[in-house]
């Protein structure tokens, strides 16, 4: 089977700093990683690849210094790795983000195509079903577990709120994997060399997509930011005391919470 | 201006209305879709015109007089055998062909897990703009367009966003954010029966479904929540506060921290990657009080914090605050609960 992993090169979300004055983030200093959920869709990927064989190309659209996270994923045991990157994709909404996604998709030889559940950074949760979208093919979120039917089918499982659910689909298809669904392999460093060796991770700019610059980046993307502001702040009572009696200031606590109807006992 | 080859060419004054997709669960209206016919009602007052429902699946006219009782003046139906599963891309065909026949300018989809998965779908089908999980919606006073209103990265700045020039603009919103209307028994609208053109099959099949049951209310719905950060130290904390949630009526609920280090699953993180809640109480104990934490607990009524640190940021969010730790302040207040009730019962 020939999987395709998309992932996403995003910033670290546990070592982001807010600025508590501007609520911007500070970005500067702070390393990007793969997004987490990607790291359970190459799981997934490398895991079938590993029971059933073929081959699995990670594949981001993102600014050069994304080469760090497709090195990773060769680490991993991705088989080849293509970074898409030009000027003119900048400022892609989800709709034109997609479309290149999938336009690259479309040449490559492939079964199944795998992407994570949604990003730490702009958690759209889009990318998985606009890409199923252009390419019409069936496809499935919230994904937990895989497996190869033959036959060109696959079977998959998903957990809802209260339900899990199992499918067949017919190949080929696109999943989305779920947080927490697996346990992401380390890096081998043996793998990763390749990186140096062969010329294991290509880079592609428009000139080898050829795509219409209508449909790709800011002018292929019908959402734009109109402005932005900062979230309101709640009223709150700001009621707060250092007790040196805690089961008296306890007992005040709960007798008022009851005298506010918010308690009941 | 030229577009993309691949978009249709559209007229965005041709489109009018605003619609709310109708989740059906277990044969009834779900929470979430009237809480979007609540946004839509105040959207459609704003831009003067009406308010659609979108109905799809088996057995669903039935529910149609419901849609209007909660502020729909027109439902439109697709009631058909082969609606029966719900499949994304079926769903989302469905709900795309009848917005390219009846064009509505906005559609409104409350971001459940269905919602998230069919409604890009649903957007690109059209190729048109979809904006996720926002929380608030304006009518542009320039431009008379509809934002969308969404929290960025950090969750303290939030994008207003539009959809320029294609339409319908669709939105996904935040479940629990908006309130729920009121049911209007007198309300009058009209019912529109539609043939959604769809294909014969999507090439997935469910096969199997296996409901359980988390034994206890999902924290969205909660009246009472207590909810344990990475300050409870170990996974043994949350006994604690379980004990507490108990004697009180309550059901515990975590910080992406606590989520993180495995203390507590995923469907009970309160915060911009978890969920919102809506409970008459909230209990933080040792949550520091990031501002992502806080943008679960917007809707909350009280807060009531409980942390060794006073400088912890939760005490400037908080209606009531007790600086302390956490396993002398629970018990305690787990033994007042107690003194109290045995007060009641003499
Ligand atoms: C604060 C903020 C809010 C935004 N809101 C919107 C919005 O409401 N609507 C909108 O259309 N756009 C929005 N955008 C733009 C959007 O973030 C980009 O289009 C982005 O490239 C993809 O969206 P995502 O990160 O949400 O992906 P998701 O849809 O959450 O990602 C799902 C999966 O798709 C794959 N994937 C995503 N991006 C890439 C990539 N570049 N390369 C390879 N694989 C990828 C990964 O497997 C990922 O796990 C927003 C951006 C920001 C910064
Ligand atoms: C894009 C993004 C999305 C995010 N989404 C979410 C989200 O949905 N939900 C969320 O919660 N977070 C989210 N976060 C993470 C958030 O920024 C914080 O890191 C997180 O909320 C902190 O969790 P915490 O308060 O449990 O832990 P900490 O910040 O480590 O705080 C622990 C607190 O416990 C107190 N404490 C320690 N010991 C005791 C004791 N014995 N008794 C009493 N108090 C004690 C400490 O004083 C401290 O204040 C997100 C972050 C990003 C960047």
């Amino acid at each position: 089977m020939d999987i395709v992993v998309c992932i996403k090169w995003v910033p670290n979300t546990t070592s982001v700093n807010i600025d508590q004055k501007t609520g911007t983030l500070i970005r500067s200093g702070v390393p990007s990683v793969i997004n987490p959920h990607d790291l359970h869709a190459l799981e997934i990927a490398l895991t079938l690849k590993d029971r059933f064989g073929g081959s699995v190309t990670a594949i981001t659209m993102a600014p050069p210094s994304a080469k760090l996270g497709l090195e990773h994923a060769i680490g991993m045991g991705c088989d080849r790795a293509i970074l898409l990157t030009d000027m003119v994709y900048a400022g892609a909404d989800t709709l034109a983000t997609s479309y290149t996604l999938a336009k690259t998709i479309s040449k490559l030889k492939f079964d199944l195509i795998l992407v994570g559940q949604e990003t730490v950074d702009s958690s759209t949760a889009h990318i998985g079903a606009q890409v199923a979208s252009w390419l019409h093919i069936p496809y499935l979120y919230y994904v937990v577990d895989v497996n190869y039917l033959g036959d060109g089918k696959i079977w998959a499982k998903r957990l809802l709120e209260d339900a899990y659910e199992e499918y067949e689909l017919t190949l080929p298809a696109l999943l989305a994997a779920a947080m927490h669904s697996t346990h992401p392999r380390r890096v081998k460093l043996s793998y990763k060399l390749r990186c140096k060796s062969e010329q294991i991770i290509e880079v592609w700019s428009n000139k080898t997509l050829g795509l219409e610059a209508n449909c790709v980046g800011l002018k292929g993307s019908p959402t734009i930011v109109r402005k932005t502001s900062f979230v309101p702040e709640v009223p709150r009572k700001k009621i707060v005391c250092k007790p040196k009696d805690v089961e008296q200031a306890a007992e005040w606590l709960i007798k008022r919470l009851i005298e506010e109807r918010l308690l009941k006992i | 201006m030229s577009i993309c080859s691949e978009w249709d060419k559209i007229d965005p004054r041709e489109y009018r209305g605003i619609w709310a997709y109708l989740e059906v669960e277990d044969g009834v209206l779900g929470e979430g879709g009237l809480q979007m016919l609540g946004v839509a009602r105040n959207l459609a007052s704003q831009k003067d015109t009406y308010v659609g429902g979108v109905l799809i699946g088996k057995g669903v006219s039935s529910l149609a007089r419901e849609a209007i009782y909660y502020g729909a003046d027109k439902v439109f139906i697709a009631d058909d055998e082969k609606f029966e599963e719900y499949y994304a891309a079926l769903y989302a065909e469905a709900l795309a062909s009848l917005a390219k026949e009846h064009k509505p300018e906005v559609i409104l989809v409350s971001g459940t897990m269905r919602g998230r998965e069919f409604t890009p779908y649903v957007a690109n089908t059209l190729r048109t703009g979809i904006t996720a999980d926002c929380t608030s919606f304006e009518v542009d006073p320039a431009v008379k367009d509809v934002l969308g209103v969404r929290p960025t990265f950090g969750a303290y700045l939030i994008a207003h966003i539009r959809t320029l020039n294609r339409r319908p603009a669709i939105f996904t919103a935040r479940p629990n954010v908006f309130p729920t209307p009121e049911r209007n028994p007198a309300r009058e609208g009209e019912i529109i029966h539609t043939q959604p053109k769809v294909a014969d099959g999507y090439g997935v099949k469910l096969v199997n479904k296996k409901r359980f049951s988390r034994g206890t209310v999902p924290i969205e719905k909660a009246k009472i929540l207590v909810s344990g950060g990475k300050g409870l130290g170990s996974r043994d904390g949350f006994t604690i506060l379980q004990e507490f949630a108990k004697v009180i009526g309550g059901e515990i609920s975590g910080s992406r921290k606590a989520v993180d280090a495995g203390w507590i699953t995923h469907d009970k993180q309160v915060g911009q990657t978890g969920k919102t809640v809506r409970s008459d109480l909230y209990f933080a104990v040792g949550i520091s009080g990031a501002v992502q934490h806080l943008y679960g607990i917007r809707e909350a009524r009280c807060v009531v914090a409980i942390n060794k640190d006073p400088d912890a940021p939760i005490f400037d969010n908080c209606d009531y605050g007790l600086i302390g730790d956490y396993t002398e302040v629970i018990p305690a207040l787990i033994k007042a609960v107690k003194k109290l009730q045995a007060r009641k019962t003499e």
